[in-house]
């Protein structure tokens, strides 16, 4: 489902993702971990085509979805927002808008929503149009325990229904270990540990990943 | 409070030479606007959304002239267009036109500078949410215009401003010519000199009036709901 060999992003000299090689196929879900500045955004904006790598290329199936990291509201109402990535399916809008507990606020002006609110109004405009690569930078970032778990369960919907691959950004231990099969941990822009989620966390290859894991966890 | 009288006066009484200065006046801001703007945005566009070879330079070249003084930019065209000069044939100086171009080589940098500088700032995450969406590049562009009308408008609104209280490049390459070339600044500089300032103050104000009236009319096609606070 993607592809990528060599990969490197360079700014002002200063090296912010390189990668050997990695791929993904069909159906995958693969959760991205690191610390700030460690690249996960760069990566994804890559994968999504919004920046160029300064060596290598990527190949991906179409048509993809991809989540920024920090979520927008369009001008008009929330359900304005989610009807526009619909097709005129207002009907599967609403079902997303009632999957993720929005449906109170569909006629509040989107831009008024508090943060939280404004990551799943994001994440509703999103997910009502099918898919073959599904990218979320943090997409539950601003969201409680709760609002987290909606939007997991959401997901887990969608990808079920489509079929796609899915890579997501996160912070979260538990938003990697439920929603993905696979962790890759960046560090300085490498990959630092890839493999199935629980493997890694109960037992870190490097003396990096077991620091980074222990503070990971609170 | 005579000044006030007299602006009264003077527009209702549907002055003659008062409404052709006018006209010209609103025609020459009109075409300096239009083809500013035409140009402007779309550069501006490019130079605010996309990375190339030699940006920076073009940025800097860009926000200098925006500074341009409108005298130079005057004495220039002056020179391109006088009876010697590369484009003298086409006995362009002294006429609306010119006027134009001149002001174009005025507002075409501030146009071009401030839709970038606005795009720079708050645009990407805008235009990266719309593209994510998987909407068809006509939507993304025709969404991501509907979403900055506000923004634009003011870009259009700061244009037509300048055009309508330029005078030191519309005097050089227009001579404020009497039911030519006359505009409204350039008539009050002239009663100035003259010594009629009640009277160039009264047109100061007709200006004032119609720059007004120019941005309540823009805002209102633009307006939209006021925020719950
Ligand atoms: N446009 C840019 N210019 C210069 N440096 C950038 C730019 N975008 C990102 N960076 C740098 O690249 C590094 C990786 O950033 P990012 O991918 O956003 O990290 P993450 O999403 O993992 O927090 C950071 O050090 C950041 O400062
Ligand atoms: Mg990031």
């Amino acid at each position: 489902m993607f592809e990528c060999n060599r990969l490197k992003k360079v700014y002002r000299e200063r090296v912010v993702l390189e990668i050997e090689s990695l791929s993904l196929s069909q159906g995958e879900t693969l959760a991205l971990a690191g610390a700030n500045g460690s690249g996960k955004t760069t990566l994804l904006r890559i994968l999504a085509g919004n920046l160029k790598p300064t060596e290598g290329e990527v190949r991906t199936a179409s048509p993809i979805l991809y989540l920024p990291q920090r979520s927008y509201a369009f001008r008009g109402t929330v359900l304005d927002n989610v009807l526009l990535g619909a097709n005129d399916q207002k009907e599967e809008a609403l079902r997303l808008l009632v999957e993720t507990e929005l449906l109170p606020l569909k006629d509040k002006k989107a831009s008024s929503l508090s943060g939280g609110e404004l990551q799943r109004l994001a994440f509703c405009r999103l997910l009502v149009r099918p898919c073959k690569l599904l990218l979320l930078d943090e997409p539950t970032s601003a969201c409680d325990a709760a609002g987290a778990r909606l939007l997991l369960a959401a997901l887990e919907r969608y990808r079920e229904k489509h079929g796609c691959t899915v890579v997501l950004s996160t912070h979260t231990p538990v938003v990697a270990t439920q929603a993905a099969k696979r962790l890759i941990i960046l560090h300085n822009g490498r990959i630092e540990a890839d493999g199935d989620p629980q493997t890694i966390l109960q037992s870190p290859s490097s003396d990096w990943a077991k620091e980074f894991i222990a503070g990971w966890r609170i | 409070m005579d000044s006030f009288r007299q602006a009264f006066d003077l527009l209702f009484s549907l002055d003659k030479e008062l409404l052709q200065i006018l006209g010209v006046t609103l025609r020459m801001s009109f075409f300096s606007t239009t083809i500013s703007c035409l140009l402007g945005l779309p550069l501006g566009a490019l130079l605010g959304t996309r990375q190339f070879r030699g940006k920076a330079f073009l940025k800097k070249m860009i926000h200098t002239l925006m500074g341009l003084p409108p005298v130079v930019a005057g004495l220039i065209v002056y020179a391109l267009f006088t009876h010697y000069g590369p484009f003298g044939s086409l006995n362009l100086l002294f006429t609306v036109r010119v006027m134009v171009i001149a002001q174009c080589l005025l507002i075409l940098p501030v146009v071009t500078g401030l839709t970038a500088s606005f795009l720079e700032k708050g645009a990407v995450p805008m235009i990266e949410t719309a593209k994510g969406m998987g909407l068809s590049r006509r939507r993304v562009l025709f969404l991501c215009l509907s979403e900055s009308r506000a923004s634009l408008l003011s870009v259009v609104l700061n244009a037509f401003g300048r055009s309508i209280a330029e005078v030191g490049a519309v005097s050089i390459v227009g001579g404020n010519i009497q039911w030519k070339t006359r505009v409204m600044t350039t008539a009050i500089m002239l009663e100035t000199n003259k010594g009629n300032f009640s009277f160039a103050l009264a047109l100061g104000i007709i200006l004032l009036l119609v720059a007004f009236v120019v941005n309540v009319a823009a805002s209102w096609i633009v307006r939209e709901e006021a925020y719950d606070v």
